[in-house]
């Protein structure tokens, strides 16, 4: 390999320009659309319009309240899994519920619910349990039901921190996926999520490898340009947000 | 290149994908009538999303102005910015290698991948990794298993390696019964050609491959300097599950593929998703790097390469502007030749108008590449729709005065190189269809103001060079741009003829731009707010605005093409010709449209 200094070294000599300039030519930008595009809107509009752009990308789209929400949950289990068993997926083995293990279950009144789980009774991605666990219980999984940080209403968005307790392949593996989202939390657009990670990922307020932005179920339309709903990830998906937090 | 600079020259050697010689290659493509048909269908499809969804986002010139800021300052730091994302790579407990070459960088991983004993190595659809050769380099690796992961890639995988044919649609040139056959022959599928049945059918047999995955490798669409992260988009999901399954990761990236923070990374991810497919993001936008304590996914070991492979040529010569490049493709996606002769008529991994300015850059020379730059109309739609406004029909020419003023000199053209050159602009047809290409369509037209006369002849710009052979020939006479199509004399005559069929023949058409297009402009500057432009208080339109600023200063394209020339050449293309022609109309009261 080459070295570093030489190769950097090189760039420069081939540019004419010699090296560490940047300090006192920072980046300025020339305008701030990312920051005023879709700004100023309330709650109640970026929920409209995050409704909107999520259905346009072929997201279940779905409200519900904090004490209804173990509802919604109850019945998207029961149409992904308890009521779908001729699904060829279930037929193959991906049929469990895969839950992550989160201290959010409390921030949304859903330790009870959790506990009470029984048909099917979740399986969890658990910190501690290893790569090779966490994966084969993903990949078993004919549902799962994860917590988002946000939702961006321009794109119909979610944004995922990895943490220990909420793995990568916990987003990629399962057939069916609901994400959960607080009203609270919907964003504008990328930029105002942005302003937030990359500050809390330089202090280490948020210690991650992994930031996913999502944007409805996987697609292709690699053969013919013909639009093929889920590919690799979750054939489908569900974005539910509790309106009162 | 411009510059001579051979004494330290590194220089791709894998880049070229066909050793049939050009004129050869445009033949087989004219044969392929359905990867021509291919082509046609996915460039329209593509026009119709891709200007919605710039339409959409609203204000997309003051965007591209943006863009093309972001990516001219890295291009214009890239030693300090690669330095910063290196440590910082570093300090998440990732690894750094710096590649000159092709070849140094292949084997740099195909080195760790028998070090580490691998033999399931899954990739995701990268263009960095066919210019370095390395699925073949792999292979040599005996009992190694590799599969590309993106759906395109997956089904050129199987089909015996064959070759992409476009940067973001790479099995373009293959229809649902050739998928099917090269399934049934190679992985025993037994259903029909629907995409979707054959898609489901991938995900099973990928799915088992991911699952006993022990290296990925990936590309990369931006690296972050400030904090060491690569971000990829994709639309399958594939590069998520490539990187979080095994506890290696390798990231091929072009030296130039970097952004200084998270935020720029989101400006660019949103441009390259509206240009490329037309969507507001990619499905699966990702940020990512080694895997911190508590997690029990993603990479132990987390590599990036990366690789030099003759971009550097470009620095510091007229073809630095090309390393702006998000490999979006729209270019592609406009261009009436790439239309005519697709992706395998260009012999290169890169195709279309970016691959005829990179594909002799990164080879540092026009030995392999010599026709490319011809393959060309000069329409210059590519630079219209440029997301980061690299002046790409411009680059095209300066290769051609280069390589002709050469030829010139060593007494080598011959029938050949002519008929090479005719290609593009002696072709009938293709000229035509390079004329209409950028109005043919669809959405754009529909919010056109009546053309006038005037506007016939009054791009207001001048064609600094044409596309000839003598390359000194044109530096001393400056010829008129020729009309955009929709404004050539015949074509407005008829749409003409039909204006007055519907207005009963009453009114004849007026010429009602003055000639001065600045003349009329009013005295305040532009604002640009949330709501839209401003002037003195009052909102205008965004074509007004860009009619405005564009006779205020300079553009970086004006400029750069003036570097280019030596001389002074005013900003854009046709299409801005339009917003000026537009805001005349509308200052003259015509009704607009819209």
């Amino acid at each position: 390999m080459t070295d570093r200094e030489t190769f950097l070294n090189h760039l420069a000599e081939q540019s004419g320009r010699p090296r560490h300039q940047l300090k006192d030519n920072p980046l300025v930008p020339i305008n701030d659309l990312p920051e005023s595009t879709l700004s100023g809107k309330t709650q109640d509009e970026l929920l409209a319009i995050a409704k909107e752009n999520s259905e346009k990308v072929n997201v279940t789209f779905q409200t519900t309240s904090k004490a209804d929400l173990p509802q919604a949950l109850n019945a998207f289990i029961k149409a992904k899994l308890t009521d779908n068993k001729d699904d060829p997926y279930q037929a193959n083995g991906h049929d469990h519920l895969l839950l992550p293990s989160s201290d959010l279950y409390k921030d949304f009144d859903l330790e009870g619910w959790r506990d009470g789980l029984t048909d099917p009774k979740p399986t969890y991605w658990m910190p501690g349990a290893g790569r090779d666990a966490n994966i084969d219980t993903a990949e078993r999984a004919g549902a799962a039901i994860a917590f988002a940080d946000f939702l961006l209403a321009e794109s119909g968005t979610i944004t995922i921190t990895t943490t220990p307790g909420q793995g990568r392949a916990f987003h990629f593996l399962p057939v069916h996926y609901l994400s959960i989202i607080r009203k609270s939390n919907i964003l504008p657009r990328t930029r105002q999520a942005m302003d937030y990670y990359a500050p809390a990922l330089a202090s280490g307020e948020i210690k991650t490898s992994n930031i996913n932005f999502v944007t409805g179920p996987s697609n292709t339309g690699d053969i013919e340009m013909v639009l093929v709903v889920g590919v690799h990830g979750p054939l489908d998906m569900t974005y539910l947000v509790v309106e009162d937090m | 290149m411009s510059k001579a600079k051979n004494g330290g020259l590194k220089t791709a050697t894998m880049i070229r994908n066909s050793d049939h010689d050009f004129l050869t290659r445009v033949k087989e493509s004219e044969q392929d009538t359905f990867a021509q048909r291919a082509v046609a269908k996915a460039q329209d499809a593509q026009w119709i999303k891709r200007e919605s969804a710039r339409r959409d986002l609203g204000n997309w010139e003051d965007w591209r102005n943006l863009g093309e800021q972001i990516r001219q300052h890295v291009v214009r730091y890239l030693p300090d910015y690669l330095e910063e994302f290196s440590d910082n790579v570093e300090k998440n407990g990732g690894h750094v290698f710096f590649a000159q070459t092709d070849v140094e960088a292949q084997q740099f991983i195909k080195n760790l991948a028998i070090e580490k004993q691998v033999k399931q190595v899954v990739k995701s659809k990268s263009m960095v990794t066919s210019e370095i050769g390395l699925d073949k380099a792999l292979l040599e690796i005996p009992g190694l298993d590799l599969l590309e992961t993106d759906l395109a890639e997956f089904i050129l995988q199987e089909d015996d390696w064959d070759e992409p044919t476009h940067l973001v649609f790479p099995a373009l040139h293959k229809n649902r019964d050739q998928v099917r056959e090269v399934f049934i022959k190679k992985l025993g599928y037994e259903g029909d050609n629907d995409p979707q049945h054959l898609a489901r059918f991938a995900r099973k047999v990928m799915r088992e491959r991911f699952l006993k995955n022990e290296m990925s490798i990936t590309g990369c669409n931006f690296a972050i300097a400030d904090n060491g992260m690569i971000n990829l988009d994709t639309n399958e999901g594939n590069a998520d599950l490539c990187m979080a399954i095994p506890k290696i990761q390798v990231v091929c990236m072009g030296m130039e593929r970097i952004v200084p923070s998270l935020k720029e990374a989101e400006v660019l991810d949103g441009m390259l998703a509206r240009s490329a497919v037309g969507q507001k993001i990619t499905t699966y936008c990702t940020f990512t790097s080694k895997q911190v304590d508590g997690e029990t996914d993603g990479p132990e070991e987390f590599y990036v390469v990366i690789i030099d492979n003759g971009r550097s040529n470009a620095l510091g010569t007229d073809f630095e502007p090309i390393l702006q490049c998000i490999r979006c493709a729209s270019c592609l996606n406009v261009c009436p030749i790439y239309r005519h002769i697709g992706g395998h008529g260009y012999g290169s991994i890169y195709p279309g108008p970016v691959g005829s300015i990179l594909s002799p850059v990164l080879q540092g020379n026009y030995d392999d590449f010599s026709e490319l730059p011809y393959a060309c109309s000069l329409c210059s739609a590519c630079t219209a729709t440029c997301p980061v406004k690299i002046p790409l029909h411009k680059l095209l020419i300066k290769h051609r005065e280069i390589e002709m003023d050469d030829k010139h000199m060593a007494n080598i053209i011959d029938d050949t190189v002519m008929k090479v050159v005719g290609l593009g602009t002696g072709h009938s047809s293709l000229f035509r269809t390079a004329l209409g290409m950028d109005h043919m369509a669809l959405a754009p037209l529909a919010r056109k103001n009546p053309d006038v006369a005037e506007n016939l002849y009054s791009n207001g710009k001048h064609l600094e060079w044409m596309p000839f052979v003598f390359g000194g020939w044109t530096k001393v006479r400056d010829l008129p741009d020729p009309p955009a199509h929709s404004k050539n004399f015949r074509s407005w005559f008829a749409k003409h003829k039909k204006e007055q069929a519907k207005q009963g023949g009453l009114e004849a058409a007026v010429p009602q731009a003055p000639k001065n297009s600045n003349a009329f402009r009013p005295t305040g500057e532009p604002v640009l707010r949330a709501d839209g432009y401003h002037q003195n208080g009052h909102p205008i339109t965004e074509a007004h605005a860009h009619a405005k600023s564009q006779t205020k200063a300079p553009s970086r394209v004006g400029h750069h093409a003036a570097s280019l020339a030596g001389e002074n050449v005013p900003a854009g293309s046709h299409i801005d010709g339009d917003d000026i022609a537009k805001a005349a109309a509308q200052q003259e009261g015509t009704r607009n449209h819209d």
